[in-house]
């Protein structure tokens, strides 16, 4: 029996217990040159890590530690052809004749399971990848690519419908190879859900250990991988709510890497915590402001205000975007003059230039077109109706809002007026996607290659041309681009293009942001690729002298 | 007693239903629409509609309110459209870490508004009672999300005493001995606790500082004193008894407080409890999700009210639970 008086010194004695118990936890075994544990901050969870049913960046940045690809673009691999890519589960391959790629596989590569990566798997994973019960984002890269099929082992002939400049990058960089052995009996209309993306079995550098939702993702190194053993022993995933609680983590200390820090206040934060180096890369986005070229609502009719291209080019003309960038960004940004990533960097020509800022011009422009004045309320009108319009924001990025608010400032100087409607994505999306909004401020991630993302989002058949821009000539274009037969024949009907759309004007391009990343300095070997951040992880290493208490612990 | 627990029963079993119905209208009503590619991402139309057929969101709204009964009547919350999980599972993965964060702040609410409430009454209009009383006002004002803030600014990335979030060191936690793991986990807990705690402590202390004063007038406490009691035997064993039933009534409504204030501190903290799952699952407009957590806080502040009541009759003879 406690006596009584002891009574309100026993949370002491559990206190005191727990202390000395923690004191003597055990200290980490792990020495030399593969113990490191990189701590990655995420913005979001994972959604599955079963590729062909995902395409959020935070799935992509996993699936290229677990899954390979048949080759991967060299860190300055061009698109075009095949010489900018370096081996991965193909450890060579050769065209038999113009349609037909042929890929000799590595047989020292492996599932982390046990079996050999065959063939048979690279011809599954086509078959999944086009399957329609899948619907993967990919598929329609995968058009031109009419049979995969599988003579050996180690032998994968693809066999193409036409032939055009970026084949190979098509055969490999949308697919990531899957194991055919655990993965086939699993019904194709069930893969959304399927076991298998929570908890994936690969062929890639790391293995994966375990996933706790809306908290951590752990990957170990696989010791065996045949490509070379990867330096960094655990790589954990830490998802935060927000970037901004994402900076904190890595500010603090209790992560390591962020792949983006996007504002100069963001990047101050970093640069004093003293404990983080930077690395500047090319960004794979470019953000502008997107016209509804049909009525708000009624794709019937053309929009009562941006049908008309000469007031489009007076709202480019009224626009200071090297203003608003130096405001906003502080040099950490470029006005692109087209729709183009800064991770294009063959396409920053001279000959593409961005259109002055020149609101004397704009004036003449809108009163031209019959927009004045009339009432002397600052606001042009015309017919009785305001030159006014709605600007979606999402509520989600600080950058854009700030955007929005000079765009309304500037644009207020030559009498247009703009009303700022800040939504969460999820609304803006549905509003863009059923054409219900005047104009937009949106965000683009690209792929390496304009190829792709040029003709979604400003093709006339886009999917995501949601500002219903349509020019014939702007179409054939970018299909000569696309199939053009050298690069410098490609870069020009590229440059063709943009000038197009620089004249029709079915946006503004307002900036293409300097990717900067922050790692700990502890990290060596940092390398980063424009188009897939941790691409490169486990060539990453820390030196010995290095390793602290967390990257020793568990060995 | 029967009779009324019985209709306090069906009464909160047709509260429940009435919200899961009032949220299965308002989150199909709400903009937006789940399965659209995250912003910045290109759009593939036939998979966005391939994933409404396969989660039945292309069938007529009553008949996938019906479909959802149905599924409910067995047990089934669904799957998670954004996760790709069974709801079932991600609510009971959620659940134990708001329960413990809920519980670490009712416990910092009571203890330290009991506290707080006892000791301005026994120092009535004295300086501490008036500095006591506009602190608490001051607590009980603020926005939870914004104390958090600022805990976690002051505490975690200044001074580096506690972790900016989440719920265990991801590196570390596995590696400790069960001690350490503890601490590791209090660690976590004490922030986010603190925030809840404290704002719902200053609404406590207030409410225990009157009911307190109510007891200390009446004729039981005079008489008490007149026996010639010490004065503290007066305020803890006849006053403090008595004034302590109406802030145990305050314990069921303390419950929807501290799960709602739940949604704000577990996405500041990234504690990965009901509230980030609701937060998280409202942004990517996963139905099955916010269906399923509101279910569960409307049963829990349902079930919560009504073990208050409970608790309230058993420790007070003078009420009858026959009304």
């Amino acid at each position: 029996m406690i006596p009584s008086s002891w009574l309100p010194r026993i949370p002491v004695v559990v206190a005191l217990g727990i202390l000395s118990a923690a004191a003597c936890s055990r200290r980490g075994g792990c020495r030399g040159e593969y113990c490191g544990t990189l701590v990655i901050a995420g913005t979001s969870d994972v959604t599955t890590l079963l590729p062909p049913v995902s395409d959020a960046a935070i799935d992509r940045d996993v699936f290229d530690q677990i899954f390979l690809r048949l080759a991967d673009l060299a860190p300055d691999g061009g698109t075009i052809g095949d010489s900018g890519f370096v081996p991965q589960l193909a450890r060579s391959w050769e065209w038999t004749d113009p349609l037909t790629l042929v890929f000799h596989l590595d047989p020292r590569a492996r599932w982390q399971d046990g079996p050999a990566v065959t063939a048979a798997d690279v011809a599954f994973t086509f078959d999944a990848y086009t399957d329609t019960a899948i619907a993967s984002g990919d598929r329609g890269a995968l058009s031109h690519i009419a049979s995969v099929t599988a003579p050996d082992s180690l032998t994968a002939v693809f066999r193409f419908r036409d032939r055009y400049p970026e084949m190979f990058f098509d055969a490999v960089f949308h697919m990531r190879i899957l194991p055919a052995h655990l993965l086939a009996n699993v019904p194709r209309g069930t893969w959304q859900t399927a076991e298998f993306g929570r908890a994936p079995v690969g062929d890639g550098p790391y293995r994966f250990v375990r996933w706790t939702p809306g908290q951590t993702l752990e990957l170990a190194a696989d010791s065996a991988f045949f490509l070379g053993r990867p330096h960094l022993r655990r790589v954990i995933w830490r998802f935060a709510s927000d970037l901004n609680a994402a900076i904190t983590q890595v500010v603090a200390g209790e992560a390591d890497a962020i792949e983006v820090l996007i504002t100069p206040p963001n990047i101050k934060r970093a640069q004093d915590a003293g404990h983080l180096t930077l690395y500047p890369y090319a960004g794979p986005t470019y953000s502008f402001l997107r016209f509804n070229l049909r009525a708000n609502g009624d794709g019937s009719h053309p929009h009562p205000i941006f049908g008309d291209p000469d007031v489009r080019r007076a709202l480019v003309l009224a626009t200071d975007r090297a203003r608003m960038l130096q405001s906003v960004f502080a040099g950490h940004a470029k006005i692109p003059p087209g729709p183009m990533t800064q991770q294009w960097q063959w396409l920053w020509v001279p000959e593409l230039t961005v259109p002055p800022y020149d609101t004397a011009q704009a004036a003449r422009l809108l009163a031209a077109r019959g927009w004045r004045d009339t009432n002397g309320d600052g606001v042009r009108d015309r017919g009785g109706k305001k030159l006014s319009f709605h600007l979606l924001v999402p509520s989600t990025s600080a950058v854009r809002q700030q955007y929005a608010t000079l765009l309304q400032e500037q644009l207020k100087a030559v009498g247009v007026e703009v009303l700022i409607d800040q939504m969460e994505p999820a609304t803006q999306g549905e509003r863009l996607h059923g054409g219900a909004f005047d104009a937009a401020l949106e965000s683009w991630n690209a792929d390496p290659t304009p190829t792709s993302s040029v003709s979604g989002i400003w093709g006339r058949s886009g999917p995501s041309n949601f500002g219903h821009y349509a020019n014939a000539t702007f179409d054939r274009q970018i299909a000569t681009a696309a199939s053009a037969a050298t690069p410098e024949a490609a870069k020009a009907a590229w440059i063709a293009a943009f000038g197009t759309l620089a004249q029709d004007a079915p946006g503004i391009m307002l900036f293409s942001v300097d990717n900067i990343a922050a790692v700990d300095s502890r990290v060596a070997d940092v390398r980063i690729r424009p188009d897939s951040w941790w691409a490169l992880l486990w060539t990453w290493r820390i030196p010995p002298d290095k390793l602290n208490e967390r990257d020793r612990v568990g060995g | 007693m029967l009779p009324w627990l019985l209709r306090r029963v069906a009464a909160g079993i047709a509260i429940v239903f009435a919200v899961v119905t009032l949220t299965f209208a308002a989150v199909h009503l709400a903009p937006g629409a789940p399965f659209l590619p995250p912003e910045g991402r290109p759009v593939n139309p036939a998979a966005t509609e391939r994933l409404r057929r396969a989660f039945g969101l292309d069938r007529p709204l009553p008949e996938q309110y019906v479909r959802y009964l149905a599924a409910l009547a067995h047990g089934e919350l669904g799957e998670s459209f954004s996760r790709r999980r069974p709801v079932a599972a991600m609510i009971g993965q959620a659940l134990p870490n708001t329960v413990l964060l809920a519980g670490a702040a009712l416990l910092i609410d009571f203890a330290l508004g009991i506290a707080i409430g006892v000791f301005q009454a026994a120092h009535v209009r004295g300086r501490s009672d008036v500095a006591l009383t506009n602190l608490t006002l001051f607590f009980y004002s603020l926005p939870t999300f914004w104390l958090g803030l600022v805990l976690l600014l002051v505490f975690g990335q200044w001074l580096h005493w506690f972790p900016v979030g989440g719920i265990t060191d991801p590196v570390l936690h596995d590696a400790l001995p069960l001690g350490g793991r503890i601490l590791d986990r209090l660690r976590h807990l004490a922030l986010p606790a603190l925030t809840l705690g404290l704002v719902a402590a200053g609404g406590t202390a207030r409410f225990q500082r009157a009911a307190l004063l109510d007891a200390l007038g009446q004729d039981y406490v005079r008489t008490a004193r007149a026996k010639g009691l010490p004065e503290r035997a007066v305020l803890v064993r006849h006053a403090l008894r008595d004034a302590l039933l109406p802030v145990i009534s305050l314990l069921g409504l303390a419950l929807p407080f501290l799960l709602t204030g739940a949604v704000l501190v577990e996405t500041v903290f990234a504690w990965p409890g009901l509230g980030k799952l609701a937060a998280d699952a409202i942004s990517a407009r996963d139905y099955p999700v916010v269906l399923g957590t509101t279910l569960l806080v409307s049963a829990a502040v349902v079930v919560g009210s009504l073990v208050a009541d409970l608790i309230t009759a058993a420790a007070d003879p003078r009420i009858r639970l026959s009304a």
